[in-house]
């Protein structure tokens, strides 16, 4: 049975067709101002390039802040247990998962059968976020994938003084007119992100093995400054894209539930 | 029934309260559990508990306040300010904690900018941190402090006759709401944690004789009552105040239900008795300052963490919710000692940290609970 994932984020919304445990298509957009019609859209999108219809589908679960809002969907689970789920699919011997969306960013651990054990969300402010990177990329000119390149270059990266996007947005600003490198700006936006999530990270406790998911797992400037506050190695995760990894973990909720399985 | 408890738990000046002030009733305020109720009912006096559910904005709060502080005071300044607790001819504050002391003043100042929001009579109430010896006497001295003052303002004493009655009538109650906890925390629950939050609220705002008589009726209801609530996953909610039945709604959704609570508007209110012998006085400072199970006191968090356990226990509770409201320094720093003494005991636990009022955060809120209750889940069907 062909089953479907739909995540549909802040940011961006992601759809996965999978068969059998294997990823049939995936698909990735910018997501729209209504939830229905992001869903409506990749997964649209996805169908078309499987060369299926949806009648082809069996089973759909949404994920994403949009969950409740996806009319085709036939149930919806939580992002953080989709995260969960996707992540040991990626990762088999993931115990930590540390996800930064659009939004929000979230850790989670995992026991040794991949059921949640904990989990905790940032519930302070965007900090930390993909729209903080975003919004940091946009002051400083570069595409969002040029962000995590920067680290590597840079040879005295800046310190952020403020947690808050808006005032951390003015003290870029004030580093650019002061004509400090570009690469040293970005490295500090990094290292800013790295630290919001440290925190994060170690209230839950981590347990190996540690890997990232969402769309700023690809930026290796936050990643790489996350291993060295958390002291630890941070898997890459290569199978797939670790964007799309909630919409994993939705497709295989859907072939679980359409089996009558286990949660 | 039920509908009735749920007005006078979502309206600032609720029906009875209204028809109380028509009838020439006079009406005390208080902000926190630590003011004993039977006083100024005693007194001939309606103690209403002052809450800030209901306030939109905080131009008003935030001036006198700042931003970093809890929203509960903030909000009940809010109000107050706009002239929604006009009702009220007195006011008790009671340092439940930092920031409710602080409204103290900032309530007093706000007065100078915007006359007529404090009310007449406006009593700085003093209550220990600990539970000796020397600080029973040392409140039970505030407490007659309070009786001199409340009497020499309003012209009427509440003397030992009427306050043994009042003792008995609160009492009376307070068994009352223990059979209700009894029928909630049962293998089928009857109603739902936010219906047995408004009828516990409810009491906090109305004359306690029709409170008592309705709350009778409402068990008699309810023990007939065939509503069944099936599979749901069985949550207890701890922490800060929250006199807002719509967070508990949003948190119970469609897949669980809070069968037990403990919090300073919720079922920590019904807990003991107040002794019916004695000296009345000596008696209602030892019952308030003994049994409110509030963080503010020092050196009760194993005390604390035990009742938590009794009762996750007889309520066959599955899962605890820890919430705060952001900067409750109390709850927040106590919430994470549950949260890994319960964890520890395979109780899962999740932590909260909100604002107090409009309940803007309902989507992430709603989506960490989707993932607690999922977490519960799993837990059961590997069971």
């Amino acid at each position: 049975m062909i089953v479907a994932g739909c995540d549909v984020g802040s940011l961006t919304s992601k759809a996965v067709l999978m068969k059998d445990g294997r990823m049939l298509e995936s698909h990735v957009i910018k997501s729209k101002a209504r939830p229905w019609e992001s869903a409506e859209v990749v997964m649209g999108e996805v169908l078309k390039r499987a060369g299926i219809s949806r009648s082809d589908v069996g089973y759909c679960v949404a994920t994403g802040y949009g969950r409740s809002k996806i009319e085709f969907a036939d149930e919806a689970v939580s992002e953080i247990a989709c995260h969960g789920k996707g992540a040991r699919w990626l990762l088999p011997t993931a115990r930590t998962v540390i996800d930064i969306g659009g939004q929000d960013c979230k850790a989670l651990r995992l026991d040794a059968r991949g059921d949640m054990e904990k989990f905790i969300t940032n519930d302070k402010c965007a900090s930390g976020t993909g729209r903080f990177l975003e919004v940091m990329a946009g002051v400083l000119g570069l595409a969002l994938e040029e962000m995590g390149g920067m680290s590597a270059r840079a040879s005295n990266p800046i310190t952020l003084a403020s947690a808050c996007t808006v005032w951390a947005q003015a003290d870029v600003i004030q580093q650019v007119n002061d004509r400090v490198p570009v690469e040293d700006i970005a490295a500090g936006i990094n290292n800013a992100m790295a630290s919001r999530m440290a925190v994060l990270v170690n209230n839950i406790g981590l347990e190996r093995d540690v890997c990232m998911t969402g769309g700023v797992a690809k930026n290796d400037g936050v990643v790489s400054a996350l291993e060295k506050l958390l002291g630890i190695r941070i898997k890459r995760i290569r199978r797939s894209d670790p964007q799309i990894a909630g919409a994993i973990g939705a497709a295989l909720f859907a072939a679980e539930k359409a089996t009558g399985g286990r949660l | 029934m039920m509908n009735e408890f749920m007005e006078a738990a979502t309206a600032i000046e609720s029906g009875p309260v209204k028809k109380w002030k028509a009838d020439g009733g006079r009406v005390i305020g208080y902000t926190c559990s630590y003011a004993p109720d039977e006083i100024m009912h005693a007194a001939g006096i309606l103690p209403y508990r002052i809450r800030g559910f209901g306030a939109g904005e905080m131009t008003i709060g935030d001036t006198y306040f700042g931003p970093f502080i809890c929203s509960l005071p903030k909000c009940m300044l809010q109000l107050a300010g706009e002239g929604k607790y006009a009702f009220l001819d007195g006011a008790i504050i009671t340092p439940g904690c930092d920031s409710m002391r602080r409204l103290d003043e900032c309530w007093r100042k706000a007065g100078e900018d915007h006359p007529g929001v404090v009310p007449r009579f406006f009593f700085h109430y003093g209550v220990p941190h600990k539970y000796t010896d020397y600080t029973i006497k040392w409140f039970t001295d505030e407490t007659r402090r309070f009786i001199a003052e409340m009497s020499a303002h309003f012209q009427t004493a509440p003397d030992e006759e009427r306050l043994r009655a009042s003792i008995k009538l609160y009492n009376r109650s307070r068994g009352l709401l223990e059979r209700l906890d009894v029928l909630r925390t049962g293998d089928t629950p009857p109603l739902t944690g936010s219906e047995a939050l408004a009828v516990v609220i409810a009491g906090s705002t109305m004359p306690r004789e029709l409170y008592t008589d309705m709350l009778e009726g409402l068990i008699r209801e309810l023990e007939q009552r065939t509503v069944q609530y099936g599979d749901r996953i069985r949550l207890m909610l701890v922490g800060s105040a929250n006199d807002d039945v719509d967070l508990v709604r949003i948190l119970e959704g469609d897949r669980a239900l809070v069968v037990a609570d403990n919090l300073c508007f919720g079922a920590r209110s019904q807990t003991d008795l107040v002794e019916e012998e004695g000296d009345p006085v000596s008696a209602l400072a030892r019952r308030y300052l003994r049994q409110n199970e509030c963080p503010r006191m020092y050196g009760d968090y194993r005390r604390r963490l035990a009742i938590l356990k009794e009762k996750i226990e007889s309520a066959g509770v599955e899962g605890v919710v820890l919430q705060n409201i952001r900067f409750c320094d109390l709850h927040g720093s106590e919430n994470g000692l549950f949260e890994r003494d319960l964890e520890r005991e395979g109780i899962p636990c999740m932590r909260l940290e909100r604002e107090y009022g409009p309940l803007v955060e309902s989507g992430r809120m709603r989506m960490r609970m989707d993932a607690f209750l999922e977490r519960i889940d799993q837990r059961r069907k590997s069971a």
